[in-house]
């Protein structure tokens, strides 16, 4: 594994309930990129992000073999390691949903409550880490006189943002997101999306994206999806230019 | 096939205003009776309610020592029912999952549906066998009669909480999940607090249910004259027993009156208690409407 791969998979074969979603998947993911998984509905490409931080295993009758290895804080790690406990994993490998989800509580608890679990730190430092994470995705001026309201109060496309903020605040080494604008308007969209171009620097990102457009505006590396397997992967630089021509070409591949 | 739904339809209502007919008759009934003797004679009799508040005098014709009694015994029900039907409920609901599962349901099924009378003849034996055994002096009191109520309730219990957990959105779980919480974490910060209102109006409900069950408590320790408890080994009065003792041996107007009396104040408690879990219920569900997520 060469020192900028952040993501290695290797014969990953996921079911739930007996039906493989995922057929032997190996594949690698470059750092300081973001790489968008494409496909058609039921390609299975949320399984595969998913399968990144172990999700697929809260649900009923999921069995998964193969091996999945990230570089966590320089070292290759395989997931399903036995000194790996799963809340540190999902926080080194923090995802954002398609829809977003806030918790049932204030707009500044919801980042404060998992930083102070996860690290045992004092509600003050969790209070400044977490108003530095809503300056980070462009929230915290919109809010900042709302820190206390429920969430669920918020809009749309500040809630998903504060989804991000949450789970930067726990400082991931890699961001899975799945369909993270599909419920945004698009304004609200347009933020985040810079807010990736942003972060890919620090953060690999892997993305699953309802959109060839956005898939286009924002992919370094694409990894096209059929029917549980990655049938081509292929760069920005070798698509065709202008990008109408690419959302034109990636289309066909599907 | 018109004719066919507006059939149905007369059913329906002609079901809602049997429902309502009878309600209205019950409450009608009772209120009409009971609500000329509610004042401070009722409760006290002739003792000066202070006194006997305080526990300085005792209360020979008023209801006061029935309210109290009743009011002890489901606080202590609920010490006793409470926390293992919660835990119960809570283990249902996250750590078993399959046959198992079903078969502890079906336990708590068939507890459920035992009649309060056998319940009550399984205290009565209960304190025979004590008796018999390691407890010579064990005697029915009100202490055995909260156990054997907290047995009754507490099915109820476990499914309350059980149907409040499971009413929470997958999301929830797999939010806090995905952000690193432990199963504990997720439990004691997310499942729990969002679950709070619906399994409190499930403890209402069950103490509705205790303060009203005459069965178990005629069996296990109440009596028509002790006064307010003097200890959890003593005997007790409750307003259940009250009101059935004064329906098949009053002797003048004056004990049907606080028969009566009695009733109307059992009716205005259980109101009381099924308003209070109805609203804890509908806060809680509106607090989930919000949060509602597709995944």
């Amino acid at each position: 594994m060469s020192s900028n791969i952040c993501a290695e998979i290797k014969n990953l074969k996921v079911s739930f309930k007996g039906r493989e979603i995922l057929h032997n998947i190996s594949t690698q993911f470059e750092s300081g990129k973001i790489t968008v998984l494409i496909g058609r509905s039921g390609a299975g490409k949320t399984t595969l992000l998913r399968a990144v931080n172990r999700l697929n295993e809260v649900f009923d009758g999921c069995k998964t073999s193969g091996e999945v290895v990230l570089e966590l804080k320089g070292l290759k790690t395989s997931v399903y390691d036995s000194r790996m406990a799963l809340p540190q994993l999902r926080r080194s490998a923090g995802i954002l949903f398609q829809t977003p989800n806030p918790l049932p509580m204030t707009l500044i608890k919801n980042i404060t409550l998992p930083l102070e679990l996860a690290r045992g730190i004092s509600h003050t430092a969790a209070v400044e880490k977490a108003e530095q994470m809503l300056r980070t995705v462009g929230l915290y001026d919109e809010v900042k006189d709302r820190l206390n309201v429920p969430a669920s109060e918020l809009s749309g496309g500040q809630q998903q943002r504060m989804c991000l903020a949450r789970v930067l605040a726990l400082e991931p080494e890699l961001l899975l997101l799945d369909e993270p604008t599909a419920s945004l308007d698009r304004k609200s969209s347009e933020i985040i999306e810079d807010c990736f171009t942003v972060l890919k620097k620090d953060i690999p990102i892997i993305m699953v994206s309802h959109s060839l457009a956005q898939s286009v505006k924002l992919g370094d590396s694409f990894k096209i999806m059929r029917d549980g397997n990655i049938v081509k992967e292929i760069e920005s630089s070798e698509l065709p230019q202008g990008t109408f021509e690419k959302e034109k070409y990636l289309e066909e591949l599907l | 096939m018109k004719w066919k739904f507006n059939i149905i339809k007369l059913l329906a209502y002609t079901g809602c205003a049997y429902v309502l007919l009878f309600l209205a008759a019950l409450f009608g009934f009772v209120v009409s009776h009971g609500l000329p003797v509610l004042n401070l004679h009722l409760f006290f009799g002739d003792t000066p309610p202070l006194k006997a508040v305080l526990g300085l005098s005792p209360v020979w014709e008023g209801i006061w020592p029935a309210t109290v009694g009743t009011l002890c015994l489901v606080l202590l029900t609920m010490l006793f029912a409470a926390v293992p039907g919660i835990c119960c409920g809570i283990y249902l609901s996250c750590f078993e999952k399959g046959r198992r599962a079903e078969y502890l349901s079906l336990a708590m099924d068939l507890l459920a549906g035992t009649p309060s009378i056998v319940m009550g003849l399984f205290g009565f034996v209960l304190i025979l066998l004590l008796r018999k055994t390691v407890f010579p002096q064990a005697s029915t009191s009100i202490l055995l009669s909260a156990f054997c109520l907290a047995l009754l309730v507490m099915p109820a219990l476990v499914t309350a909480t059980r149907s409040s957990i499971e009413s929470l959105p997958v999301s929830l779980k797999l939010t806090g999940l995905s952000l690193g919480f432990t199963h504990g974490q997720l439990l004691r910060y997310l499942v729990i607090p969002s679950a709070a209102r619906g399994i409190i109006s499930g403890i209402i409900l069950a103490a509705g249910r205790a303060a009203e069950d005459t069965a178990v408590i005629m069996l296990t320790g109440v009596v028509i004259n002790s006064g307010i408890p003097s200890g959890l080994t003593a005997k007790f009065e409750a307003l259940p027993f009250r009101i059935y003792y004064t329906a098949a041996q009053y002797t003048d107007e004056y004990e049907l009156m606080r028969g009566f009396g009695a009733a109307m104040v059992l009716l205005i408690l259980s109101v009381l208690l099924v308003s209070a879990a109805s609203l804890f219920q509908k806060s809680m569900e509106r607090s989930l409407k919000g949060t509602e997520k597709y995944e």
